[in-house]
């Protein structure tokens, strides 16, 4: 967050918000203490359901999507890193995106990093039965947890797993709520090593840079 | 409706816990709120979910009228033929299944059965037509100091909306 800190302050005088929102059951009292130390000027929102991995059917965080000032969408779902800390899960440099956002908020829809109608419909699809299945799951879930009902939770939990398996938003967060090897036989580990080389991240699609030397 | 869904920021999960859970029959929770049932129910063998239309509308704000179940311009009308599906007489109270409307409109639902507790998510109309007008889904959510914020406060600029999660 202070990498996004700093990367606000420098665009924020150009029209630009970011928008930053914790997904985590926990609330406060998980996502506070990272708020708390970053201390940014934009908007740190805290979303206990996973509204926002609903709605716009994310599956991993960190997650960025942008907005133009119409409220519409410009450039869906992708890997959002301010550095290159976790490059060795990203595979990805953090630049180019950021360079990216740059452009965007310089040149508007004349970026060639924003995206045309046509490009975000071929990107964005609806969801599936089984994903609304996940997600109500997953719900259920949750307000078992906050209703004091964590061992009840577990099984829904599971079932929101089962049916969205790409969804790490929903492994991830049920793991962090109980023992993750006793109550589901796995962890962060384990699953990302059965990933064998596959991306943990879904790569970008991003045009190359034009002043890249190669 | 659209904007119901997507303006549900808060759960309201307090109301459970207070409440003394021997007269609780169920749980509903729709559009993100959550509603008891107290009405004792004369269907206890049943896999579904009947509810009193007072529960109905307290649950999920729709009533039922001549033309179907309705809320504001929506109106969602119930087949001539299965209308004892969804409505049933029982002494004076007039009690509807929640569950099969919820099949009717496509609702997904997840349910405890143990806890008795019920999650109607969005239809699918509802999750998908953003992307008719490729608009960001709008959501309201509190910060920090429970200040709410909507993603709509800040038309008018440019949003990267980025999420993370302390796990």
């Amino acid at each position: 967050m202070p990498g996004w800190q700093t990367f606000y302050h420098e665009l924020k005088g150009k029209n630009f918000e970011i928008v930053s929102v914790a997904q985590d059951t926990g609330g406060v009292k998980d996502a506070g203490p990272w708020i708390e130390k970053a201390n940014p000027e934009y908007a740190v929102l805290i979303d206990e359901q996973h509204l926002v991995t609903k709605l716009y059917s994310m599956v991993n965080v960190p997650t960025a999507v942008w907005i133009n000032e119409q409220g519409k969408i410009v450039r869906s779902n992708e890997v959002a890193f301010i550095d290159d800390r976790f490059k060795s899960f990203t595979h990805m440099d953090a630049a180019p995106y950021l360079d990216g956002i740059r452009d965007w908020v310089a040149k508007g829809e004349r970026s060639s990093f924003a995206l045309s109608e046509e490009e975000l419909r071929r990107r964005l699809t609806p969801v599936s039965r089984d994903r609304l299945m996940a997600d109500v799951e997953f719900s259920l879930a949750e307000y078992l947890y906050h209703a004091g009902h964590g061992p009840e939770a577990i099984p829904h939990f599971k079932e929101a797993q089962r049916l969205a398996p790409d969804n790490w938003n929903y492994k991830r967060q049920a793991w962090l709520l109980s023992d993750a090897d006793r109550d589901y036989g796995t962890n962060f580990t384990k699953e990302v090593q059965k990933l064998n080389g596959k991306p943990y991240y879904a790569p970008r699609q991003m045009p190359e840079p034009a002043s890249k030397p190669d | 409706m659209r904007r119901l869904f997507q303006s549900v920021g808060l759960i309201f999960l307090c109301s459970m816990a207070n409440e003394a859970s021997s007269q609780v029959r169920g749980v509903v929770i729709y559009d993100g709120a959550v509603t008891e049932l107290r009405t004792p129910s004369p269907f206890t063998q049943s896999k579904d979910l009947w509810v009193t239309l007072a529960e109905l509308r307290r649950a999920t704000g729709f009533v039922v009228k001549p033309q179907g179940v309705c809320r504001n311009e929506l109106c969602f009308p119930l087949p001539k033929q299965r209308k004892g599906d969804f409505l049933v007489q029982r002494g004076k109270v007039t009690w509807f299944n929640l569950s099969e409307f919820a099949g009717l409109v496509n609702q997904p639902i997840a349910h405890d059965e143990k806890l008795a507790a019920w999650y109607f998510g969005p239809r699918p109309e509802a999750q998908n037509d953003y992307l008719a007008t490729l608009e960001a889904p709008n959501f309201t959510l509190p910060d920090m100091n429970r200040k709410l914020h909507s993603l709509s406060d800040f038309r008018g600029k440019k949003v990267l909306l980025i999420t993370w999660a302390s796990w």
